[in-house]
């Protein structure tokens, strides 16, 4: 067996009932810990991707952007879009192989982040710059991207009649092998690998681009950038283009991953997303991926000890706690330096 | 006061009096040319399949009404409540408060019926549910019984709940169930109605329940796999039990796949793709198809656009057609409708009689089938 990092194997009050108590079976932790860590890295790297989306905008405007979340739903129907009617693969279309099949996710990819990218900039110019221009009070602001966000989903509740719907698995989900139960799937494999990828471009963008120095400079005071001769509306569109193009790439795995889509479904995502980015210090690149990978691995190993039930009770209550000690967030002071 | 002025007021009281008394009674009501019944169900939403699965049935039983010219039409209003407690709450105040509407074919969704209750209760809205199959909904101890309104033409998940467990391990040897629930007033009773008869039949080697929307089930599918298990139940809806169905799958699971009625809906194979062959599922419903000749289901076809008729189609023909039976002996009042639905005892379109007990269960209760998904297709296969 593998060393882990704790040992020891014991099942407390496993009632093999379906009541609402606590059932914890520690026993998991050791039959599936590298299950559930690779799953868990899975799902918080697609967290700390539309996590990037909401600490971007935060950076720079010290204001949460409530309409990303539709933006990342936005982008999966985009991603559904190009698949079934654009490139016309029906939904129980066998699995693509070789170039075509790398073609077309690249395309799916690219056009969901496009599509993402082009809302949120759209979503600042609605909801945030003519009310900034106006010098409207900051709630103004958060109540005009909650409309936005609110318009948003129910045009697409009213699009698809409210109902699910499902991606062609255009991916087939080969395995790369096993290590003690851990399936190394494809698609759990590109959304471990992309999430990484994207984030060392973007924090390298950020920490030593001109732009990226322009966005941390404006993060940093906006007043003075204006002195510095710093374009601040063309900084924050480009902050909300970044946090589009993040939140696009994430809804484009998690439609590769989980295959299905509906219009709400932006609405969990944003809550998970938004708890990542506060855990890890909101405003903070770094905070954000580690606060998304923070929560994945939380929300599995929570689900499989405690019981799926309790998933959300303990995400909270660990969210809470981590803020009364560190009301930054984990990362909030540790690498203030590396703030948007 | 003036006497003259007393004695007016006590004319003109008396009048209103009779007049409202004639307002009211039965006489005016069979005077009525048209009433008309509700459908309340999923009929958008991420359930939606279940509700239009259904309504095709009470469609074609109120045009085969209609088309005999009786002296009182019927109309049918859809109601849309998403299998959604929050949103019928909304939607059934609505429903009460149309005065046409003298009987309601619904709901579809446990959920659904509870957070109709307080506003037909109020209203004296006789229900017939056509798949409503929570057993608290009639129970007399529970605080969220529908009596007297509720009325269900479908077996309680008393029934199914056990067939549901035998029908999942029919011809597996040595049984281990992993039993899953979605935390709905549904599916979380019917899963844990299960246990009963699973533990008899083998061993539960694991249970968990997940709330209903959750996107990612990939721990439940680990737990899953780890347990052992040869026999996964759940109870809950067609979206989750795809997305979970798919998780399993795609983690390596290769056991049997099982769910009840609230899975059972025609969208479910497209849903959960390749994961959905062999899946058993199981539904208190014969398949309208079986019981109506070539002529009939040709008939019905022209009358709804359904080719096949899809799960529970047969209840809501059934519970349509006691609420047009009542009509046409002339219970045209909610308060008629109530009397005579309480009372009645009616012929199944397969034959069998459906009368209500005290708190709207059919006596004696009803049959439960099992179904498989062949080819992507739900099939009927035996009585579970």
């Amino acid at each position: 067996m593998w060393p882990l990092p704790f040992g020891g194997v014991a099942t407390l009050h496993n009632t093999l009932d379906l009541n609402r108590s606590v059932d914890m079976n520690f026993s998991v932790i050791t039959s599936q810990f590298w299950s559930l860590a690779l799953q868990g890295l899975s799902l918080g790297l697609i967290y700390a991707l539309v996590s990037l989306g909401y600490t971007m905008v935060y950076g720079v405007l010290r204001l949460i952007n409530f309409a990303n979340s539709e933006v990342f739903m936005v982008g999966t129907f985009a991603t559904l879009f190009i698949e079934t009617h654009v490139l016309g693969y029906a939904i129980n279309a066998p699995s693509l192989h070789g170039f075509k099949l790398i073609y077309t996710l690249f395309f799916a990819f690219v056009a969901s982040m496009v599509a993402c990218a082009l809302l949120a900039i759209l979503v600042e110019l609605v909801a945030y710059r003519r009310l900034r221009a106006r010098g409207a009070n900051r709630l103004a602001s958060l109540i005009s991207a909650i409309g936005v966000s609110i318009f948003l989903l129910e045009s697409m509740r009213i699009i698809t009649i409210s109902r699910p719907m499902t991606t062609p698995r255009l991916l087939d989900k080969w395995s790369f092998g096993t290590f003690h139960g851990a399936n190394f799937r494809i698609d759990t494999m590109m959304a471990i690998i992309f999430p990484i990828l994207i984030f060392i471009v973007l924090d390298q963008f950020v920490g030593r681009s001109r732009l990226g120095k322009s966005i941390r400079a404006v993060s940093m005071s906006e007043e003075n950038s204006k002195l510095m001769g710093i374009n601040i509306n063309r900084v924050i569109t480009l902050t909300f283009c970044i946090g589009g193009l993040t939140t696009g790439a994430a809804a484009f795995l998690y439609t590769t991953v989980y295959e299905n889509t509906v219009f709400n479904v932006g609405f969990s995502m944003g809550i998970a997303a938004f708890t990542a980015a506060v855990l890890g210090g909101i405003g903070n690149l770094r905070g954000a991926f580690f606060g998304g990978l923070a929560l994945g691995l939380l929300e599995e190993f929570a689900s499989a000890i405690l019981g799926s039930q309790w998933k959300a009770v303990t995400v909270f209550t660990v969210l809470v706690v981590v803020l009364l000690f560190r009301p930054n967030g984990l990362f909030g002071e540790a690498v203030q330096q590396t703030r948007t | 006061m003036n006497k003259k002025i007393v004695s007016g007021l006590a004319i003109a009281a008396a009048a209103t009096l009779a007049l409202g008394v004639v307002a009211t009674s039965p006489a005016q009501a069979a005077a009525k040319t048209s009433v008309s019944l509700a459908f309340e169900g999923p009929l958008t939403g991420g359930d939606a399949q279940l509700g239009q699965d259904q309504i095709p049935g009470a469609i074609y039983a109120i045009a085969l009404y209609n088309a005999k010219n009786p002296k009182v039409k019927v109309t049918l209003v859809k109601a849309d409540s998403q299998c959604d407690g929050t949103v019928a709450a909304n939607v059934a105040p609505g429903v009460a408060a149309n005065k046409a509407i003298i009987g309601v074919i619904g709901t579809s969704c446990s959920g659904e019926a509870r957070a109709s209750f307080p506003a037909f209760k109020a209203a004296g809205l006789t229900m017939i549910a056509p798949s409503a199959s929570a057993v608290s909904l009639t129970d007399p101890k529970a605080p969220d019984r529908g009596f007297p309104v509720f009325h269900r033409v479908v077996a309680h998940d008393g029934f199914q709940a056990p067939a549901l467990a035998r029908y999942a391990a029919k011809g597996v040897t040595s049984p281990k169930f992993y039993v899953i629930d979605d935390m709905t007033t549904y599916g979380g009773p019917l899963a844990k109605g299960t246990l009963a008869t699973a533990n008899k039949l083998g061993s539960v080697v694991g249970t968990d329940s997940v709330p209903k929307g959750t996107a990612d089930y990939t721990s439940v599918a680990s737990k899953v796999k780890a347990s052992g298990a040869n026999v996964v139940i759940y109870g809950g809806y067609t979206t989750d039990a795809a997305k979970l169905f798919k998780a399993l799958r795609d983690g390596g699971y290769t056991g049997i796949l099982a769910s009840g009625d609230g899975t059972n809906t025609s969208d479910f194979p497209g849903l959960a793709g390749k994961a959905a062959e062999g899946v058993r599922l199981t539904a208190a419903d014969v398949p309208f198809d079986k019981l109506l000749t070539a002529a009939q289901l040709a008939d019905f076809t022209k009358i709804t656009g359904i080719k096949v008729p899809g799960l529970y189609s047969t209840t809501a023909y059934n519970a349509t057609n006691i609420f047009l039976d009542c009509i046409t002996k002339g219970a045209l009042t909610r308060s008629a409708i109530q009397l005579c639905v309480t009372n009645g005892s009616w012929t199944g379109a397969g034959g069998e009689t459906i009368k209500f007990d005290r708190y709207g269960d059919i006596i004696g209760g009803a049959p439960v089938g099992g179904y498989l998904v062949k080819n992507g297709v739900i099939v009927y296969d035996s009585v579970a």
